[in-house]
């Protein structure tokens, strides 16, 4: 008989999950409370989710924490996630957004949950386009010039952004929407011209 | 209905980042409600988001990291608690555990009412009716100014507010609303705890609310 601690232990793999697998692991952890295939979601995302919140200036302890609190309500809410609303990363981003957020984490407790659950056995097509939006933004974010990637990681990863674009790019404040709204036509722009 | 006023790109995108204080996500969420447009746009942006996140070159976690998460995984669930309904039951869902306090007389058709957020007490949030065809005194803005329209609607040098639109003001904006016939009934956030200039936080001083 295997030792179930050996079975949980998160496998080595040398690629990174793609977006269609991370939405069918949450279903499965949603639908059998699947710990293998929480421990494949744990070995891609925890990492990821440390590294994210190092970059937007937390210690060390706080971002474990943190990718920690988030590995577990993934797992807890799993039966929420909805691939035909958001990519896997992209539902993964706004819980750990929400918990890095003081009155954001503070409503999580007093949250009021009426949203239905999704229908936990997700279509193979809501897979697969999630998939492939999720390939279309990473496209989109790669056709970005140096400093408009800037903007955007800075609004992501800075707790004042506004300041903080204009201290990195040397711009006075008043010039900042201006760059953010250049960055995101831009954006929006790359994704309307992928296929 | 349609609307015609939303948020600005850089308000949705600090609203995906998580950047915006208590009250101004309130106010988003109430807009958000009711805007298809804006919840296609907030979930481009939360998308970059994702796609930022999948991007980490992946940091060393504890040895012991996923051990501990597995111990706390069968913790107490995430509390699922009936929704409350706001008191006054044509007040926007968002509202739902909201504390709406007694309404005010501003004077001249104003009314205002104090909103509470048990998760964020120190939010300046508040519901705001002005009689029918009755002008707000000229003022200024917050350094950042959401308002949602619930009911009824306003003109102003911006252009004409109907339900579900959204004035998204910072504080360059100076501006005479006139409420339209029906009159007009609205939800607001300020930057800042209980920023005390502005028009609003005049008013909020002579109430002694703050
Ligand atoms: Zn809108």
């Amino acid at each position: 008989m295997a030792l179930p601690g050996a079975l949980l232990t998160p496998v080595e793999s040398t690629a990174p999950l793609d977006a269609a697998a991370q939405a069918r692991l949450i279903g499965l952890v949603a639908l059998n409370q699947d710990r293998q295939a929480f421990a494949l979601l744990f070995k891609h995302f925890a990492p990821r989710l440390k590294s994210f919140h190092l970059r937007a200036g937390l210690s060390d302890a706080a971002a474990e924490e943190l990718a920690q609190e988030t590995m577990i309500l993934l797992w807890r809410k799993a039966a929420r996630f909805d691939p035909a609303c958001a990519g896997a990363a992209t539902w993964v981003f706004t819980i750990t957004r929400n918990l890095r957020t003081d009155h954001a984490r503070r409503r999580i407790q007093a949250e009021v949950e009426a949203l239905p659950e999704a229908d936990p056995a997700a279509s193979a097509e809501a897979i697969y386009m999630s998939g492939e939006r999720a390939e279309m933004m990473r496209g989109a974010l790669a056709a970005l010039s140096t400093e408009q990637r800037r903007v955007i990681e800075l609004s992501f990863f800075a707790d004042t952004p506004h300041a903080a674009i204009a201290t990195a790019l040397h711009l006075p404040l008043g010039t900042v929407k201006s760059r953010i709204r250049l960055a995101l036509a831009r954006l929006r722009d790359a994704l309307g011209a992928e296929p | 209905m349609s609307i015609q006023h939303h948020p600005t790109d850089d308000t949705l995108l600090r609203f995906a980042a998580g950047a915006l204080n208590a009250g101004l996500t309130l106010v988003t969420e109430a807009h958000l409600h009711v805007c298809a447009q804006c919840r296609a746009r907030l979930g481009e942006f939360e998308a970059t988001g994702g796609a930022l996140l999948d991007e980490q070159p992946p940091a060393a976690l504890a040895p012991t990291a996923f051990a501990d998460v597995l111990a706390r995984l069968d913790g107490p669930a995430v509390a699922v608690r009936p929704p409350v309904p706001p008191a006054n039951s044509d007040m926007p869902a968002v509202l739902a555990g909201c504390e709406i306090g007694r309404w005010w007389w501003l004077g001249r058709g104003i009314r205002y009412s104090q909103v509470r957020l048990p998760w964020a007490p120190e939010a300046n949030v508040m519901l705001l009716r002005v009689a029918a065809n009755r002008a707000v005194f000229p003022h200024t803005h917050a350094a950042h100014e959401l308002t949602q329209i619930l009911r009824g609607g306003y003109s102003d040098c911006t252009g004409t507010y109907g339900p579900g639109d959204m004035a998204d003001a910072d504080d360059t904006l100076l501006h005479q609303p006139w409420a339209d016939a029906e009159g007009c009934l609205c939800l607001a956030a300020l930057e800042g705890p209980m920023r005390l200039d502005g028009w609003l936080g005049r008013w909020q001083r002579r109430l002694g609310l703050y």
